[in-house]
């Protein structure tokens, strides 16, 4: 939407019609000096949002660099200066747990920071990273010859985080499908939809049931996996649980999903990666700088601050906006554009500074606070952050190889949408045909 | 496209995509279906078995034609009932809304932004004792003996509205909203404040689209412009009034007194002259309160009798049970949901602390089918022991072990044209029926039920058009 409303310059506006009869809300807004606001209320809330939320969010960035966002009760914070710096301020802003959204704390303990844990899940994982991706472009292949055209959204981009996981926790094939739905159920604990978050803290319970002779059985007889390291840690299917709950798998799904879909519809950008395999991890992170799957990083104030030109409560909900600050033209210039090769792009992780080589850095899933760990320890070697990026590059380094001449099914139109507020920005149907190699 | 992946199985369960995982346009999603009336959809429970309630229900067309056992769930499990989509609170039990109706200084009035630019400045807006003065200023005007004496007027502009029909001692079929109902009420109402015959077609514009610009939707735009032309229409009435008043005539040709205009140019509050901007105001409100109300309760009240035929031959026979019929249609289907309140302080109501300047929704149509005070409420029974039909009570709402419906509101704020609307719908009903001789709903003209068959409910507010087979006498 270009509509020169929104693109402009901020000022104290007078609606001609409303003028005699100015609402106490609006009295206020004009005494305390504040423009009108450039959205409705009620825009960041409506299914529009939800398929393309970009309109919305320039308009904000360019008017209000801290939006009173009355009916989610929060502060939206949208310029790429300003998010970076609530990423970065750990003494005044914290980060909560999704068991704290989801409230159900005090249901288990989130095990990830462990040493034994973390190095399961690299260990386990970088070995299963290639094998699930091949096994499931095996399926991928076959779903082609049964149905003339694979789904990659679902058959691999949703499916692959959740196979990596089953493979992590050494859980039994046929509990596969089991094991699946209630991980994904599970994402939606801290929905504000109160018929979604039942259905999820359901899923949580169910699993909880399920793992019970899980980790009996791992208690005395542990092999490799993630279940038998918790339960040798002295914990039991509660963890594990409270574990997965906060494991942000779906931000592996969202990213391969994304950048899929971006390659597979910018067929210029898809030609250089397969030219150049190493390019790979640049198109990743430009995927997730142009059409990132995770919306908004919440983070509450510690104390009362003053920032962005605004008195922020002790404890308000500040919802910083990854999409709106990547698009930011002050941070990226023509930052709508898909380009691989884009030169105004940090490469590097961004821990605890988002311009390490005087460019900028996309701001993707909300992390970035500064390391406790200046010198990366031996036992831990990677982020979640580079995990995340690490397994997404080699699961489409195999698909590239795997999948020769890939490209849209015929009359194809992909779309990325939420299928609920707050959630997963994504792509749910890429119908692709391909030569299997 | 079929797949063959399982997985996608598994996606669709968990997250409700439809089975090829491809929506059917972007932005279409699952709604809530149309259930059967009187039941409620399922909208899940708490592991304590208390049932949940969605808020995204409250804009869907299910809860529009079938609200009431979802305000049954509210008032059975959350009296008090958060709604965090829009911030709002809603109160639904009888005895919570009329006490929060009685407590002018916890539950005020006073807007944080709502209709005050379509309306203006009126006194829907004002407390206590400033709202006293300002209210009995025209209320006394649509009470009492003014009432009584207007009679024989409205009599007459019913039986000028029939004989229009061009249905001399004939049968046909006619639609009582655009033939009767639209028209009926706004011209009493332009009587009663001496508006012109020449004014009048311009004034049902301004109305409508004043009504529809309320919501503080697109219309809003429309709506105040229609308040501006209203406005310089009636500031040039004004003008002239206070030159030189006018006067209702009786049939005789008697004057009965000055029409409301007239008497509200010369009314002096504290002193002071009202302005002209205080009575246009004034009068938006009348047109609004007087019109679209009394229109969806004709027509509310003419579907409900004519499908119970037992209880409309027993009102033929005995007119006397006119009031009987419009006060049950009114408990049973209102044409106004409800009112909003804002709390002055933090009040704690069944565990809920709502905190000050919190906007709460007092549900009237919920309690007005609370079934602590009447007996089965979704039965329309013009007989029913527990409802109150008598001369409305101005100060209480419970007389003799009978309860008032909350279709006017109680206290302070109560509609202060409940009176008129009252003897326009009564008589303007009688009328109709006595020049009636064989009337019946043309059901294959009305909208349907989701069976395809019976008649569709009348859900929330009022039915929009009403299809009659008639035989004039």
């Amino acid at each position: 939407m270009t509509d020169s409303r929104r693109t402009a310059a901020p000022e104290v506006a007078v609606d001609e019609a409303a003028a005699g009869f100015r609402t106490y809300e609006v009295y206020q807004r004009e005494r305390v000096w504040e423009p009108r606001p450039p959205i409705k209320p009620r825009e960041l809330y409506t299914p529009q949002f939800l398929d393309d939320p970009y309109p919305v969010l320039t308009a904000l960035r360019e008017a209000t660099p801290c939006y009173r966002d009355w009916p989610g009760n929060a502060f939206w914070v949208t310029r790429y200066d300003d998010v970076t710096s609530v990423f970065v301020d750990e003494p005044n802003y914290v980060t909560r747990p999704r068991a704290w959204f989801a409230e159900l704390e005090g249901i288990g303990r989130d095990r990830r920071d462990e040493i034994a844990v973390r190095a399961c899940v690299t260990r386990v994982g970088d070995a299963a990273a290639a094998e699930v991706a091949h096994a499931l472009c095996d399926e991928l292949a076959a779903e082609q010859d049964g149905a003339g055209a694979a789904d990659l959204a679902i058959g691999f981009a949703a499916r692959y985080p959740v196979e990596l996981w089953a493979r992590v926790l050494g859980l039994p094939r046929q509990s596969f499908a089991w094991f699946a739905e209630r991980l994904l159920r599970l994402r939606r604990a801290a929905s504000w939809e109160p018929r979604t978050r039942e259905d999820a803290r359901t899923a949580f319970h169910e699993l909880l049931a399920g793992l019970v002779p899980v980790v009996a059985q791992r208690r005395d007889d542990p092999g490799e996996d993630l279940v038998s390291v918790i339960a040798t840690l002295g914990g039991d299917e509660r963890d594990v649980v409270a574990t997965l709950l906060e494991e942000d798998h779906d931000t592996l799904h969202g990213s391969l999903a994304n950048l899929w879909f971006l390659l597979l519809t910018h067929p210029d950008q898809l030609g250089i990666v397969t030219e150049e395999r190493r390019l790979v991890k640049a198109a990743w992170l430009e995927a997730m700088r142009h059409s990132t799957p995770v919306l908004i990083a919440r983070r509450f104030t510690r104390h009362e601050v003053e920032r962005f030109g605004r008195l922020l409560p002790d404890g308000a909900l500040v919802v910083c906006s990854a999409a709106a600050a990547n698009r930011d033209p002050r941070a990226f210039p023509d930052p709508d554009t898909f380009s691989i090769t884009r030169k105004n792009l940090c490469h590097r992780e961004a821990r605890g500074h988002y311009r390490a080589d005087g460019l900028c850095s996309p701001v993707s899933f909300g992390t970035g606070a500064p390391s406790k760990h200046p010198a990366l320890p031996e036992d831990r070697p990677r982020s979640r952050f580079a995990l995340t990026r690490d397994t997404a590059v080699t699961a489409s380094r195999v698909l590239l190889d795997r999948l020769g001449d890939v490209r849209l099914a015929d009359g194809a139109t992909p779309t990325l949408r939420s299928l609920q507020w707050g959630e997963l920005r994504t792509c749910w149907s890429l119908p692709v045909t391909f030569t299997p190699a | 496209m079929a797949s063959s992946c399982p997985f996608h199985a598994v996606v669709d369960r968990a997250f409700g995509i439809d089975a090829a995982g491809v929506p059917a346009e972007p932005g279409a999603r699952k709604d809530f279906p149309l259930m059967p009336v009187g039941t409620a959809v399922d909208m899940g429970h708490a592991p304590d078995g208390t049932p949940l309630f969605d808020p995204r229900i409250f804009t869907t067309l299910e809860f529009q034609r079938n609200p009431y056992p979802y305000y049954r769930i509210l008032r059975d499990h959350h009296p008090v009932f958060h709604d965090r989509l829009s911030n709002a609170y809603y109160l639904t039990r009888y005895d919570d809304i009329t006490a929060a109706y009685l407590d002018d200084l916890g539950f005020n009035t006073i807007p944080k932004g709502s209709s005050s630019g379509v309306l203006g400045n009126t006194q829907l807006e004002l407390s206590g004792i400033e709202h006293r003065r300002r209210r009995n200023v025209y209320g006394r005007h649509l009470v009492g003996l003014a009432l009584e004496k207007r009679k024989p007027y409205i009599e007459r502009l019913a039986n000028e509205l029939i004989d229009a029909w061009g249905l001399d001692g004939s049968s046909g079929t006619i639609e009582l909203a655009r033939s009767f109902a639209n028209e009926f009420p706004i011209r009493v109402v332009c009587q009663v404040l001496g508006i012109p015959d020449d004014g009048r077609d311009r004034f049902f514009y301004w109305y409508s689209s004043m009504m529809n610009g309320l919501g503080g939707s697109d219309t809003a735009q429309q709506g105040r412009e229609a308040r501006q032309d209203l406005e310089e229409y009636v500031a040039e009435l004004v003008e002239q009034r206070r030159k030189q008043p006018t006067f209702l005539y009786d049939e005789a040709g008697a004057p009965i007194g000055k029409d409301i205009i007239s008497e509200l140019c010369a009314t002096e509050i504290d002193g002071d002259v009202m302005s002209t901007e205080e009575i246009t105001s004034n009068i938006a409100l009348v047109v609004g309160g007087g019109g679209e109300t009394t229109r969806g309760a004709i027509l509310n009240m003419w579907y409900l009798l004519l499908q119970h035929p037992e209880q409309f031959a027993a009102v033929r026979a005995d007119e006397s049970l006119w009031d009987a019929a419009f006060h049950e249609t009114l408990r049973h289907s209102t044409s106004i949901g409800g009112q909003p309140r804002q709390t002055t302080f933090d009040v704690t109501l069944h565990g809920v602390t709502i905190p000050a300047g919190s906007l709460v929704h007092c549900v009237d149509v919920s309690a007005n089918h609370d079934d602590r005070i009447f007996a089965e409420p979704e039965r329309f029974d013009i007989f029913r022991p527990d409802l109150y039909s008598g001369k409305l009570l101005r100060s209480g709402y419970a007389k003799d072990g009978r309860f008032s419906h909350m279709a006017f509101g109680v206290g302070p704020h109560l509609c202060p044209g409940a009176w008129i609307s009252h003897q326009e719908s009564v008589i303007g009903s009688m009328v109709l029926s006595r020049r009636l001789r064989d009337v019946r709903i043309a059901v294959e003209k009305m909208p349907k039920d989701i069976d395809d068959t019976s008649l569709a409910p009348i859900g929330l507010g009022s039915i929009r058009n009403l299809w009659l087979d008639v035989e004039l006498v």
